[in-house]
């Protein structure tokens, strides 16, 4: 008896102890009753900027605050910089801390959706509406992947636009002609073939094509397929679909009979900037951020439009990292000013793109002199054209998308790049899995 | 573990509480005891209700009874991380017990070189398991060293050989953890069975030669059942240190391709830390808890089998 | 220790002798080559390696001043000393003040709270580690010493381990004490601890090592390059430099090197202590 009650009252104390712990980890974000940082008229603003980079990316995120601290004296940008590996789960760290101290101002993110549903992010409607921000600016699309239930909570300071990176050395060498706007997927296989080299043992020194797995999303929607029915509030998985598996088949293929590199030998080789720049793939298909690279090492080589299939049509993934404020910010109009200032024609987005690090956001930056320069690569339309092709289906925009994409969809595709399974048999079985976790989550809402 | 001498402090005799002691006892305890309660017993209470709950970024948002273990039970991921994970006890654990036990009775022979070798052995020990998991990730590459000799190998003998792709190929990645597991870990299996071959009582294989017993029948009947008691410990030891295996895929697999190499404490990890489902990585780990002492309990219950005791 | 296991032991047939030469000399190598190639590569340059021309006429420690150029390690070998050290220290104290409490002094509820510190030696770590960071964030210690020092101080398997051994004393050394008037710190201090001398150093060499090597937890726990561990620093280094063999052999030997070196100097303590623990069942 007396050990029943001195377990009985030990659990009670403990669970009291708990429910206080929760209450000190779980601050609301709405009270922070001393607002110790309410700033004077006469005072600066400090606001905290979080982004990841390597150490060039971040000496260009310093330039951008130091170019907008000038037009705007009255606010002070202090950095929070982590690599790419750390900073996802440092910034929830911070975020999960509730400390406004603490807590980025202005923060690059990617989902946005998953955060928005966490309730850390701020909605960014009232300040649009309220400045009159244009929201048409932005590439077709691109928006979607940071709204959550219907409002803006970031905006992408990028677009991804894969393209197909050549060497134009080894295209002459193997006697191919240059990619031409409106080259088929078959052209592409036959020029591919064309360029891969294999040494007298019979080991591949020039691949044809070198592109990572998760490229996929690519073909897929260029050939009609799609991944989900309904990219925010999906019911179902359509990658079974055959406009889908011919698709993946297409990128499969290729693999297969020895032209495109597999991705895990691509990772274990260093990666697609590292296999083009030293000559053993003469194609790769990746996003503008290769092009300083490219040009620091005096590659001679060109951009081209991905080919599109028989009957299909361009496409592109309109997708990137966005600026996002937190809710839990105690400077909420600074760092609006910051980011409208960020995401401005003449503002951050100029800056960025003329340092050659993004592909900008905006349209009206991509087609001013910022980014038509006389730099490689010379067929700068290429990009152009296929970020006016860009539109939904690169990915879901729930909450859940990471941890579907991270641990079903990313993992599951593995084996079809290893050739370990076929698209036919295996789409379906992902799809299964796919519908399962959506079921799982609730959808569809 | 260790039987100590009989010599008792606690015996019926002298049990009583003595009241000056009384406080003294909780001040020594104290500090083990704070620590105690909020980083075990708190942690434990605190997991047990996360698991139970709905848990965001933010922390509590409302109880969801069984939700997340039902999740769990239809998650594929979670089942294959399972799988993989028994995967490396099946292998794990005998390969460490036969590979340390070699080397044990190697070295617990009268020959030259004895702490040269114990020396070699134990190094991968105390070696920081990340710089372990580069190393073999270059080893192990498809153009690696491994391959290599692999190939070297295959010519000599005029077998046809295609390298296999040790860390990007979903039937070698887990091999390639147990490779590395078993690189790091043998020494210290042979470190305790060397101790435990050291205190075989040397009359008993006086007796069992003059009885007529070769070498092996000695190590077989003399020798395997006086350190059976070393060999259940570590099993259990290897076993628990399996399930809770993470560094070693987390590094050097990162648990891929297609979760083929993925652990249960790198899930639980991933889980936590990347899907922000502190929910789902608190139940899964409640799970692994079951799992591994369901296990041991289940040896705990064979052991009477095949584990002597002297004293018994 | 080598005399004791030839004292009174037959000398093994020449044959066999080979046999096992051979055989313990593939296990030697098979243990070493990682260490090699590690230092091999780390010594020439990634062009070289890249053409697997390892030829000594390319050895230079080159790599060794560009990878301590990239990466603090200076400052990742100061946190994981701190670490370790306090852990080690305060865990082994600590466990041995509660270890004497329940095997020497007699007060209420001993029993009850022992078997609570039993049950709980069952739990695997991944149990507690979400709480647990949870709570060192509640405490506001994230990213900081104290999460990566405190969590580790208290450890229920130091003070059973301890509390076996002490039980083995005989009690009449304490009571003779308190016949002279000693109180039981001084017993603790004067009696118990200079007795538990070979126990508390496998201890310590088991819970440094520990400390040492830890990567999952400093792994959730920390953000900043300032309180960074050598397993973490290593590691995200990989994440930098995924292919960049010549500086990540480097890196690893520059991790590896002072724990290797305690090793080589301290490695008979090391592999007796293992034994003597009594680990091994006996």
């Amino acid at each position: 008896m007396q050990l029943k009650r001195t377990i009985v009252v030990g659990l009670l104390l403990a669970m009291t102890l708990i429910l206080s712990a929760c209450a000190a980890i779980a601050p609301q974000g709405g009270e922070q009753p001393e607002g110790g940082e309410q700033p004077a008229a006469d005072e600066t603003v400090v606001l905290t900027w979080a982004f990841w980079g390597s150490p060039a990316e971040k000496e260009s995120h310093e330039r951008v605050a130091a170019a907008f601290m000038e037009e705007h004296p009255e606010i002070e940008i202090e950095f929070w910089h982590q690599p790419w590996n750390d900073y996802f789960t440092k910034l929830q760290a911070l975020w999960a801390s509730g400390d406004p101290n603490v807590i980025p101002d202005v923060a690059f993110l990617w989902p946005t959706p998953r955060y928005a549903a966490e309730g850390v992010l701020e909605n960014l409607d009232p300040f649009v509406a309220a400045s009159g921000y244009d929201l048409e600016a932005y590439w077709p699309g691109l928006l979607e992947s940071a709204r959550f239930e219907g409002s803006v909570y970031g905006f992408p300071r990028d677009i991804e636009v894969n393209v197909i990176y050549y060497n134009k050395d080894l295209f002459d060498a193997a006697g191919v002609a240059y990619p031409a706007d409106g080259w088929t997927w078959d052209d592409f296989t036959a020029a591919a073939e064309a360029l891969t080299q294999k040494d007298a043992n019979g080991m591949t020194t020039v691949y044809g094509l070198a592109a990572e797995g998760g490229k996929w999303a690519k073909w897929v929607n260029q050939n009609g397929g799609a991944i989900f029915d309904d990219y925010v509030n999906p019911s179902q998985c359509l990658l079974a679909e055959p406009a889908a598996v011919g698709g993946f088949e297409f990128f499969a293929d290729l693999m297969a009979s020895g032209v495109a590199m597999r991705p895990a030998d691509l990772n274990q080789a260093g990666g697609d900037a590292a296999v083009f720049a030293s000559g053993q793939a003469a194609m790769i298909l990746q996003n503008t951020s290769r092009v300083s690279a490219f040009n620091a090492a005096g590659l001679n080589y060109d951009v081209a439009v991905a080919p599109i299939p028989a009957g299909g049509k361009p496409w592109n993934g309109a997708g990137g990292a966005a600026w996002v404020m937190s809710s839990g910010s105690d400077n909420k109009e600074a760092a609006w000013t910051f980011i409208e200032w960020l995401q401005s024609d003449g503002g951050g987005e100029t800056i960025y793109t003329t340092a050659g690090e993004i592909f900008p956001a905006l349209q009206s930056v991509a087609n001013s002199p910022a980014f038509m320069t006389d730099a490689a690569p010379a067929n700068k339309q290429a990009i152009l054209t296929e970020a006016a092709a860009s539109g939904v289906g690169g990915f879901g925009y729930f909450p859940e998308w990471g941890e579907l994409s991270g641990s079903i969809i990313g993992p599951g595709l593995d084996k079809l790049w290893a050739g370990e399974a076929d698209a036919a048999t295996l789409l379906p079985e992902l799809c299964a899995q796919v519908d399962q976790f959506l079921a799982d989550n609730g959808y569809p809402k | 573990m260790r039987r100590f001498p009989a010599n008792d402090s606690s015996t019926s005799a002298r049990r009583r509480w003595r009241p000056d002691q009384q406080w003294e006892g909780y001040l020594f305890l104290l500090p083990s005891f704070l620590g105690f309660f909020v980083f075990v017993v708190l942690a434990v209470l605190m997991s047990l209700g996360i698991s139970f709950s709905v848990w965001g970024l933010t922390g509590f948002r409302q109880w969801a009874g069984l939700l997340n273990y039902q999740q769990l039970m239809r998650d594929p991921v979670f089942w294959q991380a399972f799988w993989n994970t028994a995967f490396y006890i099946v292998t794990l654990v005998p390969l460490q017990l036969a590979l340390g036990l070699t080397m044990a009775v190697g070295l617990n022979q009268a020959i030259r070189g004895v702490l040269f070798y114990r020396l070699v052995y134990f190094m991968p020990v105390v070696t920081t398991i990340v710089a372990g998991a580069i190393v073999f990730r270059l080893l192990l590459s498809t153009q690696g060293a491994v391959n290599g000799l692999l190939a070297t190998a295959a010519g000599f003998f005029e077998v046809p050989f295609s390298a296999p792709n040790w860390l990007g190929s979903s039937q070698f990645s887990k091999v390639s953890v147990v490779l590395l597991t078993l690189w790091k870990n043998t020494g210290f299996t042979m470190v305790v069975y060397l101790a435990a071959l050291q205190g075989v009582p040397r009359e008993l294989y006086d007796a069992a030669h003059a009885d007529g017993a070769n070498s092996w029948q000695r190590f077989r009947h003399v020798t395997l059942p006086l350190i059976s008691p070393t060999t259940f410990f570590l099993f259990i030891f290897q076993m628990i240190g399996a399930f809770q295996l993470f560094t070693e895929p987390f590094v050097m697999t990162e648990g891929g391709p297609a979760n083929s190499s993925l652990a249960v404490v790198q899930y639980i990890y991933l889980t936590a830390f990347r899907d922000i489902r502190m929910d789902k990585a608190a139940a899964m780990a409640w799970l692994l808890f079951v799992f591994i002492f369901a296990f041991t309990l289940l040896q705990n219950r064979l052991q009477k089998r095949w584990v002597y005791y002297e004293s018994e | 220790m080598s005399a004791a296991y030839s004292g009174g032991r037959a000398r093994p047939s020449l044959p066999a002798r080979i046999g096992l030469h051979t055989l313990l000399l593939l296990f030697s190598t098979l243990m070493l080559a990682p260490f090699g190639v590690m230092l091999l590569v780390s010594l020439v340059p990634l062009p070289a390696f890249l053409a697997r021309d390892f030829s000594p006429a390319h050895y230079s420690l080159q790599n060794y001043a560009r990878t301590f150029a990239a990466v603090p390690f200076g400052l990742y070998y100061a946190n994981s000393t701190l670490v370790a050290v306090s852990v080690t220290v305060v865990q082994i104290l600590i466990s041995s003040l509660a270890a004497f409490a329940f095997a020497r002094l007699r007060f209420r509820g001993r029993d009850l709270i022992f078997l609570f510190y039993l049950a709980t030696l069952m739990i695997p770590f991944p149990v507690t580690l979400i709480p647990n960071f949870l709570i060192v964030k509640g405490l506001g210690w994230y990213d900081s010493y104290l999460a990566l020092i405190v969590p580790g101080l208290f450890s229920v398997f130091s003070t059973f381990l301890l509390r076996q051994y002490y039980r083995g004393i005989p009690i009449d050394f304490d009571e003779a004490a308190r016949m002279d008037g000693a109180s039981s710190l001084r017993i603790w201090g004067q009696i118990i601890v200079p007795l538990s001398g070979p126990v508390l150093a496998t201890l310590s060499i088991f819970v440094f090592q520990g400390a040492w090597n830890d990567f999952l937890w400093p792994l959730v726990v920390t953000t900043s390059e300032q309180v960074r561990t050598i397993p973490l620093g290593l590691a995200s280094f990989v994440g930098q430099y995924s292919t960049a063999w010549d500086m990540l052999m480097a890196g690893s030997v520059i991790a590896l090197l002072p724990v290797l070196l305690i090793y080589l100097v301290g490695q008979k303590w090391f592999v007796q202590g293992i034994a003597l623990s009594g680990m091994g069942g006996r």
